[in-house]
């Protein structure tokens, strides 16, 4: 599998980066040659093998529901780049709305 | 030498004896904590940010309970440097990166709240590669690391700034983070003893996630028995984070004196055998077993052949965990925000890619790639399903022996620059140390020789099981006790 | 307009419909991952913690209380519960969404396959042409039911109404975000919007009997999107679909979605092609719209959530939760109809609310079996009337059980007549008196000592003679008048039915 300059475009859009042509280029070459690398695992018969998602078996983990103090407003806002009437400030939104 | 930078030399016991019997005050500690990082600190610029007025209300705090004829915690008045990805109120946190440069914590991370509970004094917050993508602290925003063996060699990473700020005594542990090696790898360059515990003994609960399923919070220290008391420190259930788990939490120091009698300890020979191993490497991790045989453990040897694996299961699980959890970094709530954004795509976008340095982009890049339509099968999917292999194969080998040895790094710390235009062949430093993350294991490295050519330190690795740090940190005891080596570097 | 049009266009087209509907668990403490606490509105940013926040190294931790109360809902509508279940990532970057994914389920949802049986009659019914225009009952699948999280609300300045279009910057505030969100997604078995709205008032109906969340509409704790498609009657194809959401309200919901059909069918009628999108339901134009569309496909490169284990049900704690079941409206429903011998039509009313069922149960148990009747026709009479004039909350009202008990035993001893009853209930609803005290101080009591009326009946005839003639010749109608004659005579205290009763007897 090689990855296309295109390829590497629309990732960097599902990434939210701004990238150069010099970086698309360059980060086609690398990325690249780090999944050349990987290609030997995926030659393993891994037919039947369950995914691993985490190394313990540990299941069920909740907490109960408790109400428990969370941040003033203030430290909430306290890295905000802008903020306005306690809210967060964001600039205009131009596409679609994405709802839950 | 004064007196005072005799103090920065001390072990944790000896720190909070030398407090208890007031030979010393836990003020006089922190003042020559800075004064030591003051002379050393220039050349290594293993720090971030100092954090004196922490340090000295802690101090007060101690010396109070003094005064008092209080009980002293375990740690009472030891120096600690936190890696700078763990959140502490009062603190930047920054994660070496342009994107938090200006991060304020506002909330604390469990295992640094639990390491100053134990009376452990916040000196200040170390140098990391960015997010702690990388092998060897270049990856910082805020320039290298220096290792204190040679100046001009890298003190491993990511943890790099932790690594030599224990190393250099301008600190007597700190915390670090391992997802792939991060704290065993500069623990082997920097002479450091160096451990990851098993996945899901220390909370992850406010340190900066890389990988969320291969994240682990470890120490630093310079002797098996400080670690040891670090990780009673911070071990344990923590109801805020879901992946801790219950299990009892042990007195990792109770059994450090028990010896290796009867332990069977397996080397790892075709880890050896891998290109890339340096033979002063593989020469020192086998006169490491040999030594705990003629200590009387039972040695035998076992091939990982799946573990050879890891590397490229671990370059795809690392980066796609990453590449979702670096999402948050926006620009909205918090970080790096560019001036002028058109819309919020365009804020988005070129305040991540402005705030973001070259490895972290590569990661989110392969990342996100690993994880796109079409292609999540053919990497995450079997990345995922390679590391059922990898975890069956220890299972398997475990059922043999009770500590696994390998080296915790092929090389020696090797020079500024001189792999930071290869990605590949930085990646490769962590080899022997990936397999553990992925099967959730917990290892230590301790330094085991220095290099005959250069004088740099060598680190071995032992293995231990799920859960079972007591044993393994036996096993490095023992092994500590009798090479008894002098890892006092020359910036120190 | 698409009303009128809609039984046109289903004549020749049908629809197919699924919905997706979207319930916070409002009747939770804390909210899913963190221990903030899940309310509406507030000053904002005030109900915020770094983990809803998306701080850097903050981890989630489900919410216990969540998933028992989405695996209950599961349970109310047969749904399977999963051995094996887990959270997910949905992965795309939005302002009011603080890490930038959504913790969700993506394919191992905590319930799946399950379904709900809804019924439709009145004018609703004739939209399905298919069928002969009365009552009928049909079966909805259930998809799956799974967990998430809500995210944060914007405000929207500049620009019109608050809306995101030709705003000139935008506010978030993330109270709301983290808040337990169910999400439904139903089989597209759903034929008529009528179809959709009886789904999704049933929906309601039910989570609201399981406690589990207000369901309040305008609020937006209850939210439904609804995909639809249409094809010509006989096709067995299915035509693009549209999403459409926005649609605040059940008649919101049916009117978008008939207005959707009847679009669909127009641009298919003029030869055109439908195009999958989605659409917003503007209430004020009454009409569908399309939001402008992203120029990249979504790719929301969904992974299991490394911050969390899976969850493994044993069956053991899935019956200890079924065990929690209440009764749901249609097994109360058929128990009311079976036990009181309510009609269909009065054992609906009374058991869909649980609180009005729980009152109608309260007054029945104490004024015992017979009177369930007389109890029905007072809760769904007056008291309905009463409580829907002054929009008092049942738990408001001055009535209890207790008291319409006894109101319901005087009637029916004979004790007032039935318009004294009502003075009585009126009286009772404002000051909260019982019935006896009432119609002590009023001296409503009737009288029901046949010497007293018969008494009173001979006086009348007594004093009356030419009525009496003329009643005895065959002008029966002047009954009413006597009885009149007598009730003023005793002051309208006579048991009306005795009254009648003996005039009969001593006029014949
Ligand atoms: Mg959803
Ligand atoms: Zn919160």
């Amino acid at each position: 599998m090689s990855i296309s300059e295109a390829d590497v475009r629309h990732v960097a859009m599902l990434a939210r980066l701004a990238l150069s042509d010099e970086q698309i280029t360059r980060l086609q070459g690398e990325l690249n040659s780090i999944l050349g690398n990987i290609e030997k695992m995926q030659e393993l018969d891994l037919e039947g093998v369950e995914p691993t998602s985490h190394s313990i078996p540990l299941r069920n983990a909740t907490r109960p529901d408790v109400v428990r103090p969370g941040l003033s407003r203030d430290l909430a806002l306290l890295n905000a780049p802008q903020a306005e009437n306690g809210a967060f400030v964001i600039p205009r939104i131009v596409g679609a709305e994405e709802g839950a | 030498m004064s007196q005072k930078t005799d103090l920065a030399g001390l072990s944790a016991r000896a720190i909070r004896e030398g407090i208890a019997g007031k030979r010393f005050s836990a003020g006089d500690v922190v003042e020559a904590t800075y004064a030591h990082i003051d002379v050393h600190e220039p050349g290594i610029h293993a720090f971030n940010e100092l954090t004196p007025d922490l340090a000295r209300a802690a101090a007060a705090h101690i010396d109070a309970k003094v005064a008092a004829g209080e009980e002293l915690p375990p740690l009472a008045g030891v120096p600690a440097a936190l890696k700078d990805n763990m959140n502490l109120v009062g603190t930047h946190t920054t994660c070496s990166s342009r994107i938090l440069s200006d991060f304020k914590s506002p909330y604390d991370c469990t295992a640094v709240r639990r390491l100053l509970d134990a009376g452990a004094l916040p000196i200040g917050k170390c140098n990391m590669d960015e997010f702690a993508f990388g092998s060897s602290t270049e990856n910082s925003a805020f320039g290298v690391t220096h290792n204190p063996w040679d100046l001009s060699r890298v003190p491993g990473g990511s943890s790099g700034g932790s690594a030599a700020a224990v190393a250099a005594r301008m600190v007597t542990v700190s915390l670090g983070s391992d997802t792939g090696g991060s704290i065993r790898q500069p623990g082997a360059l920097t002479g450091t003893v160096a451990m990851k515990p098993t996945y899901g003994r220390v909370s992850r609960y406010g340190i900066v996630a890389f990988a969320s399923s291969l994240d682990q919070i470890g120490p630093f220290s310079r002797s098996v028995e400080d670690a040891a008391l670090v990780l009673n420190a911070i071990s344990g259930h923590d109801d805020t984070d879901a992946t801790s788990v219950r299990e009892p939490v042990p007195d990792f120091t109770a059994t450090l004196g028990d010896g290796v009698k009867g332990l069977r300890v397996g080397l790892v020979r075709d880890m050896l055998d891998l290109e890339g191993c340096a033979a002063e490497v593989r020469e020192a991790t086998e006169m490491s077993v040999r030594t705990l045989e003629s200590l009387g453990a039972q040695v035998g040897e076992i091939d990982l052949p799946m573990s050879q694996h890891g590397l490229a299961a671990y370059y795809i699980i690392g980066p796609a965990e990453a590449s979702s959890n670096l999402a948050r970094f926006d620009g909205i709530r918090y970080g790096h925000r560019v001036s002028d954004p058109s819309d919020v795509v365009d804020l988005y976008m070129r305040s991540r890619a402005e705030g973001f340095g070259p490895e972290t982009i590569r990661r989110i890049m392969l990342g996100t790639y690993a994880l796109s339509a079409g292609y999540y099968d053919a990497y995450y999917g079997t990345a995922q399903k390679t590391r059922t292999l990898i975890t069956r194969e220890f299972d398997a080998a475990f059922e043999q022996f009770d500590v696994l040895v390998t080296p915790t790094s092929p090389t020696v710390a090797f020079k500024i620059g001189e792999k930071a235009e290869d990605p590949l062949s930085m990646y490769l430093s962590d080899v022997f140390t990936i397999p553990l993350n992925l099967a959730g294991l917990p290892g230590v490295s301790i330094p085991c020789a220095k290099s005959e050519s250069t004088g740099l330190p060598i680190g071995v690795q032992i293995i231990g099981k799920h859960f079972d740090e007591a044993t393994m940190l036996r096993v490095a005891a023992a092994l500590e006790g009798a090479l008894d080596l002098d890892m006092r570097p020359p910036a120190a | 307009m698409a009303k009128d049009r809609l039984a046109g266009v289903l004549e020749r087209y049908e629809a197919v419909i699924g919905l997706e509907i979207h319930t916070e668990l409002t009747s939770l403490n804390s909210k899913m991952f963190c221990g903030c606490p899940v309310a509406f509105g507030g000053e904002p940013n005030t109900r915020v913690c770094p983990v809803c926040l998306g701080m850097p190294g903050a981890l989630p931790v489900p919410n216990e209380a969540a998933v028992e109360a989405t695996v209950l809902a599961g349970l109310a509508l047969d749904c399977e519960i999963a051995p094996f279940s887990q959270f997910h990532r949905k992965q795309y970057f939005y302002p009011d969404m603080p890490k930038d994914y959504q913790i969700s389920q993506y394919d191992l949802p905590f319930c799946g396959l399950g379904h709900l049986d809804i019924e439709v009659d009145g004018e609703g019914a004739k939209q399905r042409v298919d069928l002969d225009g009365g009552p009928y009952a049909t079966r909805i699948g259930v998809t799956r039911i799974h967990l998430e999280e809500d995210t944060g609300k914007m405000v929207h300045v500049g620009g019109s109404e608050g809306r995101i279009a030709g705003a000139d910057h935008s506010l978030v505030d993330f109270n709301r975000a983290g808040t337990p969100l169910m999400e439904l997604v139903s089989e597209p078995d759903i034929r008529t919007p009528e179809e959709a709205r009886r789904f999704a008032q049933k929906l309601r109906l039910i989570m609201l009997n399981l406690g589990v969340s207000d369901c309040s509409m305008e609020e937006g704790s209850m939210r439904v999107d609804g995909n639809v498609s249409i094809r010509l009657r006989g096709e067995t194809e299915l035509g693009t679909k549209t999403e459409i959401k926005n649609m605040n309200s059940f008649k919101a919901l049916h009117d978008a979605l008939a207005f959707e059909i009847v679009r669909q069918a127009d641009v298919l009628d003029e030869g055109g092609r439908i195009v999958q999108e989605t659409r917003h339901w503007d209430v004020t134009a009454k009409r569908t719209s399309a939001l402008r569309s992203k120029e990249e496909a979504h790719d929301y490169r969904y992974f299991p959530e490394p911050d969390m284990v899976p969850f493994e049900f044993s069956a053991g704690w899935i019956d200890a939760i079924r065990a929690r079941l209440p009764e749901l409206p249609d097994a109360r429903r058929e128990r009311f109809m079976r036990d009181f011998g309510l009609s269909s039509a009065d054992a609906r009313t009374l058991s869909e609310d649980v609180e009005f069922a729980a009152f109608f149960e309260e007054a029945v148990a104490l004024a015992g079996t017979p009177l369930a009747k007389p109890i029905a026709n007072w809760m769904l009479g007056d008291f309905s009337a009463y409580l829907n004039a002054g929009t008092v909350a049942l738990s408001d009202a001055k009535v209890t059980p207790a008291m319409l008990a006894e109101l319901v035993q005087v009637i029916d001893a004979g004790t007032i007549s039935g318009k004294q009853a009502k003075q009585v209930f009126t009286e009772m609803a404002e000051t909260g008196d019982a019935p006896g005290a009432i119609i002590e101080i009023r001296g409503m009591k009737q009288v029901s000592d046949t010497g007293a009326i018969e008494a009173a009946v001979e006086r009348v005839i007594i004093a009356n003679p030419d009525e009496v003639a003329s009643y005895r010749a065959g002008k029966t109608t002047l009954i009413g008048w006597f009885v009149g004659q007598v009730m003023r005579e005793m002051r309208g205290q006579g048991n009306p039915s005795l009254v009648n009763e003996i005039l009969v007897k001593k006029l014949g």
